[in-house]
Parts: C-alpha cells; sequence; structure tokens
C-alpha cells in the first residue's frame, strides 16, 4: 500500500540523512525499521507523512503521490496516517479527552476545534478508543499527569482517531521503562493485528523486534543495507547493522 | 607594555578575511582617535592645564582621526591591535588567558582614560556634595517630605485611583493587538517561506521601533494630540506594553517545544488549528504572568507619565513640586509607594498561584 522510490533527503546543512531508500509496505503488515542512532529512520518515517520534504523520490501511498501534495489534500492524506513520537507529544495541560480528539482535527472545522465542538459520534469513538488503550476513567486526567507508559498510550488513541490505514511509530519506547516498553509494544500489536492497521515502527531492541516484528528493514548511514525475516537477522548481520564491536542488549 | 609577549601573527590576510582586516583597522582607528581626542581635549586641557573655555574646531576630531588611522595601520602588525583581537585574527593557546596580553593592557588604557573624562565630564564634586548651603538645602526639603500633609490623602487617593485603572486599561487595551503581533514576531513560526519571513521582520521593526521611543516620548506626544489627563498617559502605557508585551510573547513562542506542533501537524490539523492545539496550550501561562506584570510595570511608569501631563496622580506630584509645596510632595511620595509596593505584592502573588 507504500512504495517508498529512490527517497533522498539532505538537510540544508548539507547532511545527507537518506541516500536512495526504496521499499514497499504491504497491507496489514508490522513493518520495523532498525538501524544506529543517525542511520535516518526518524527521517524516514517524517518524509513519508511529509513532516519533512525529501529532497527527491517518490513516496505512493494509496495511489497519491505524497511528495507533491499540497495544501488540504495534504492534510487529508496526513489524516489517513497516524503518528507516535518518543517523547509522546501530547498537548500539555489539557486532559486525556482532549488530546484524543484532536486526532479528528482534520475533519473538525477550525472554529468548531477551537471552541472544542467535536460531534456526538467522535467524543464516543474517543471514549471507545480510550478504553482500548486500557485508560478508562482516566479520560478528565491531565495528560502531563500521567505516566509514560500512560501517555504514549493516549497517544496511541489519539492516533486512532484519525481512522488510519498506517500507524507510524518513531521510536515508541526509547524513552519507557522495559516492562512499560512491552506493554506499549502490545497494544501497537493489537492495533495492527485487531483493527487490521499497518504499523511502521522504527526500533532499537533486536529483542523487541523479533518478538513483534513481521518484516524488518535497516538503515545504515542513510542508506537500506537489509530486508527480511526478524529472526534472520544473525551474528554477521547484527555487526554489519550496528557496527563490529556491537553487543546485542535484550529487554525482556 | 612588553614586546616580548609577541603573539604569532598569523600567515599573510588573505582576500577571504579581508573583510575581518578592514572592520580590524576600522575598529582601531576608532580607539586610537578617541583616545587622542579624549587624552588631549580633556586630560590635557581640562584637568591638566585647566582651560575654563577650550577652543573647539572640527580640525580636532579630523586629525585624530587620521593619526589614529596611521597609527592603527602601523600598530596593525604588532600585537596591541584591539581590532585584531576583536576580529578574532590573532591565535591563541586555548588554556592560556587572554586578559594580560598586550592589546588587553591598551583597552584597560581606554577604560581608564573614559573613567577620568566621564568624572569630569559629570562635573562630580565633593565640594557641591557638601556644602554648607546644600546640606542645608537637603535638611529643609526632607524635613517636609517626612511631615506630609496628610489634608489631601483624599485627593491623592482619586488621582491614585485613577492611576491604577489607566494603566489597567492600557494593558487591557494592549493584550489582543500584542497577542497577534507575538505570533508573527516569533521566527519559529514564520521561518517557512519568504512572504511569511519578510512579514516576520517588518513587525520586528516595528516594535523594536515603538519600544525604543520611551513612553515618557509618547505621552509628551499625546498630550498634544488628546489634551492632557489620563487618557494621553494611557494611549503612551498602551503603545509601548504593546511593544514591550509583543516582544516577550514571542520570546516565549520561540522557546516552546515542537512536539505537539509536530504531532498536530502529523494529525492533518490545518495550521490554525496547530496554533490553537500545539502553541497555545504552551503559552497561557507564561502569557499570563506576563501580562499581570506588565499591568504592574504600568502602574509604576504611569505614576512617571503623570509628570509631563498623562493624569493621575503623576500630575498631582508634578504640581505641587512645581510649587515647591513639600509637605504635599511628601504625602504623595508615601502614596506613590504604598501602591507600588501593593501592586508588586499583588501581582507575585497572583503570579506565583498560576503557575
Amino acid at each position: 500500500m507504500i512504495q517508498v522510490q529512490n527517497l533522498v533527503k539532505t538537510y540544508p546543512n548539507g547532511t545527507q540523512a537518506l541516500k536512495g531508500v526504496s521499499f514497499d509496505v504491504k497491507k496489514g503488515e508490522f513493518l520495523v525499521i532498525i538501524g544506529l542512532s543517525g542511520s535516518g529512520k526518524s527521517t524516514l518515517l517524517r518524509c513519508m507523512n511529509r513532516l519533512h520534504d525529501s529532497t527527491s523520490g517518490k513516496i505512493e501511498f494509496e495511489n497519491l503521490e505524497m511528495t507533491t501534495l499540497k495544501g488540504k489534500t495534504l492534510r487529508q492524506a496526513r489524516s489517513r496516517i497516524g503518528m507516535i513520537f518518543q517523547h509522546f507529544n501530547l498537548v500539555p495541560r489539557k486532559t486525556v479527552m482532549t488530546n484524543v480528539l484532536t486526532g479528528t482535527l482534520a475533519r473538525t472545522g477550525v472554529l468548531a476545534s477551537i471552541m472544542g465542538w467535536y460531534s456526538e459520534e467522535d467524543k464516543k469513538k474517543a471514549l471507545e478508543y480510550i478504553k482500548i488503550v486500557g485508560l478508562s476513567g482516566k479520560e478528565n486526567v491531565r495528560a502531563d499527569n500521567l505516566s509514560g507508559g500512560q501517555q504514549q498510550r493516549v497517544a496511541i488513541a489519539r492516533a486512532l482517531m484519525q481512522n488510519p490505514k498506517v500507524l507510524l511509530a518513531d521510536e515508541p519506547v526509547a524513552s519507557l521503562d522495559p516492562a512499560t516498553s512491552h506493554s506499549v509494544m502490545q497494544y501497537l500489536k493489537k492495533v495492527n493485528e485487531e483493527l487490521g492497521v499497518t504499523v511502521i515502527c522504527n526500533l532499537h531492541f533486536l529483542s523487541l523486534v523479533r518478538q513483534y516484528a513481521s518484516r524488518v528493514i535497516a538503515l545504515k548511514g542513510g542508506k537500506m543495507i537489509y530486508e527480511g525475516k526478524p529472526l534472520d537477522i544473525n551474528e554477521e548481520w547484527f555487526q554489519t547493522i550496528y557496527g563490529e564491536d556491537a553487543v546485542e542488549v535484550t529487554i525482556n | 607594555m612588553s614586546t616580548e609577549n609577541t603573539l604569532p601573527a598569523k600567515p599573510a590576510p588573505s582576500l577571504g578575511n579581508m573583510k575581518k582586516v578592514v572592520s580590524a583597522i576600522a575598529i582601531d582607528t576608532f580607539f586610537w582617535s578617541y583616545a587622542l581626542l579624549v587624552s588631549h581635549k580633556i586630560l590635557y586641557e581640562k584637568v591638566i592645564m585647566n582651560v575654563r573655555y577650550p577652543e573647539f574646531s572640527w580640525n580636532q576630531p579630523l586629525s585624530a582621526l587620521g593619526i589614529g588611522f596611521a597609527v592603527s595601520l602601523l600598530l596593525f602588525f604588532t600585537s596591541v591591535s584591539l581590532g585584531r583581537a576583536f576580529q578574532g585574527l590573532y591565535e591563541f593557546d586555548e588554556n592560556e588567558s587572554k586578559l594580560n596580553k598586550p592589546f588587553a593592557l591598551w583597552g584597560y588604557f581606554i577604560i581608564f582614560i573614559t573613567f577620568i573624562a566621564g568624572l569630569h565630564m559629570s562635573q562630580v564634586s565633593m565640594r557641591e556634595f557638601l556644602s554648607d548651603s546644600g546640606l542645608e538645602g537637603a535638611r529643609r526639603i526632607f524635613t517636609a517630605l517626612f511631615n506630609p500633609n496628610w489634608n489631601i490623602l483624599e485627593d491623592a487617593l482619586f488621582a491614585a485611583i485613577e492611576t491604577i485603572y489607566m494603566a489597567f486599561i492600557a494593558t487591557a487595551f494592549a493584550i489582543p493587538v500584542a497577542f497577534v503581533m507575538g505570533f508573527f514576531a516569533a521566527r519559529n513560526l514564520m521561518s517557512s517561506n519568504r512572504i511569511m519571513f519578510s512579514l516576520y521582520s517588518l513587525t520586528r521593526f516595528v516594535l523594536n521601533m515603538s519600544r525604543s521611543i520611551e513612553p515618557l516620548v509618547w505621552a509628551i506626544i499625546f498630550s498634544v494630540w488628546v489634551g492632557i489627563g489620563p487618557f494621553s498617559g494611557m494611549l503612551a502605557l498602551c503603545l509601548h506594553s504593546v511593544a514591550s508585551l509583543a516582544k516577550l510573547y514571542s520570546e516565549q513562542i520561540e522557546s516552546i517545544g515542537e512536539g505537539p506542533i509536530e504531532a498536530m501537524t502529523a494529525t492533518g490539523a490545518h495550521p490554525i488549528q496547530v496554533i490553537w492545539y500545539g502553541v497555545v496550550p504552551q503559552i497561557v501561562l507564561p502569557y499570563l504572568s506576563y501580562t499581570i506584570y506588565r499591568w504592574d510595570i504600568n502602574v509604576r511608569m504611569a505614576t512617571v507619565i503623570g509628570l509631563v501631563g498623562g493624569g493621575g496622580i503623576g500630575t498631582m506630584l508634578m504640581q505641587y513640586q512645581g510649587l515647591a509645596k513639600w509637605n504635599e510632595v511628601g504625602m504623595l511620595v508615601i502614596v506613590i509607594a504604598a501602591i507600588v509596593w501593593f501592586m508588586d505584592w499583588a501581582s507575585s502573588k497572583i503570579r506565583e498561584a498560576i503557575k
């Protein structure tokens, strides 16, 4: 459902973050992108929903060429791609409910969203998703008073409000402890399997990759150097991806 | 100045750092001419020769400039060039202190002569400060100030209330304008394309211009425009508040976290929605805090602005001071001190409470 072709991203300061990356994403898969910090993982995800503009190359999403979209059509396309972040990026000082409802901004009018007039249907759906991520009863708690894992689950609920076809997850567990990491990953898996949302996720820990990914690609220095099944990553591949001296750290 | 302590000169200046060399020589020329002129006009003529009315002709600064330029051209190749130091044209050992280099000594000398000239210019005089008639005058005014005339308390309080309300309205009118301008003056929101950026530069320019004119001057302008009274003072304060609040607001916007903005953009939100949900929740509290602080400042400023006809307690103070009625002035000073203290206390309490 997504075809990335020869994607290049050069930042204004001259850094080449992506040097021609091509891959396909199939509907319903749980694709994990691995690689060292600075290998271009985050840039790749941000190019896919145009938070960053790529320098050249193509990104086709549901027969739309993402790289040339503008204005309303771009916002409509973005709304079908959910995204969650390493630092959760919730709206501070707002309740869980308000945060989840911001997932509907693309289909709510500007004035209505400023006045807080969301449709009853959306409110019902928000409650439902809050329940799905296990936060029932916390609707009116301020989001910044929640723990890290809970905040990330709010972010997942917010992304689900967009009715996304794809969910981009940029190192969703990198600032969480191991136990919470697993719980958040399990929610992502649930979203993937039960709601049929395609997930593209950046991860650091290979143990998590083996457990959750259906397919893996690895980036190194802005190039794709590996594509395959998670269990096929052996010692040799590991050292190619992470460098000669790397030792695998596991989290359980 | 020790000459053994020469610094390793950089290789012959290339075209690449020609600009730096030119600025370095310009800086040197300025300092040398300044030093020459000050030593001649003040140290020599005034302090040493004690000439009462020294002659001035434009030849003096011009020749100082000429000599200064020649000297700096010569000394550019030694280690006493301040210009080279400012432009980073000397090579330093990272661990070495720069404060005892030859050019630094030259810098101390310039500060020294400026200090001497400053003492002379400000006519600092211990004799005046401790003269009998002077001390007698001071005693008279302080006695009167400490014996305030309580009969005018009522009038003073009414004037004070006028001042507080005037400051409040000035702040209230400034808020919406500053709020909108704050967004236009925030670099991180406005650097997306060229049109936005030129709007940003224009807003910054207007704000800087109106802020660089003191509210006192605005009050004089408005008192001619709308007449003497609280209205002109309010307008002056309002204009100044817009400029300074917009600057504070925009700085607050520039320092917010990018995360929520990114997240809102990713949901497919309209730019206005991105600002409403990604920016506004992060700035509401600091904004409130700044605004209350601004009101506090405005009350204090309103008393000063009253001096030039901006109404309120300041105008009253000016009138009694003009009549040399020091007991009444003493009363007003107490009332002003009380308001300032109260506003200061109230605004800090409120700002603490909303944190």
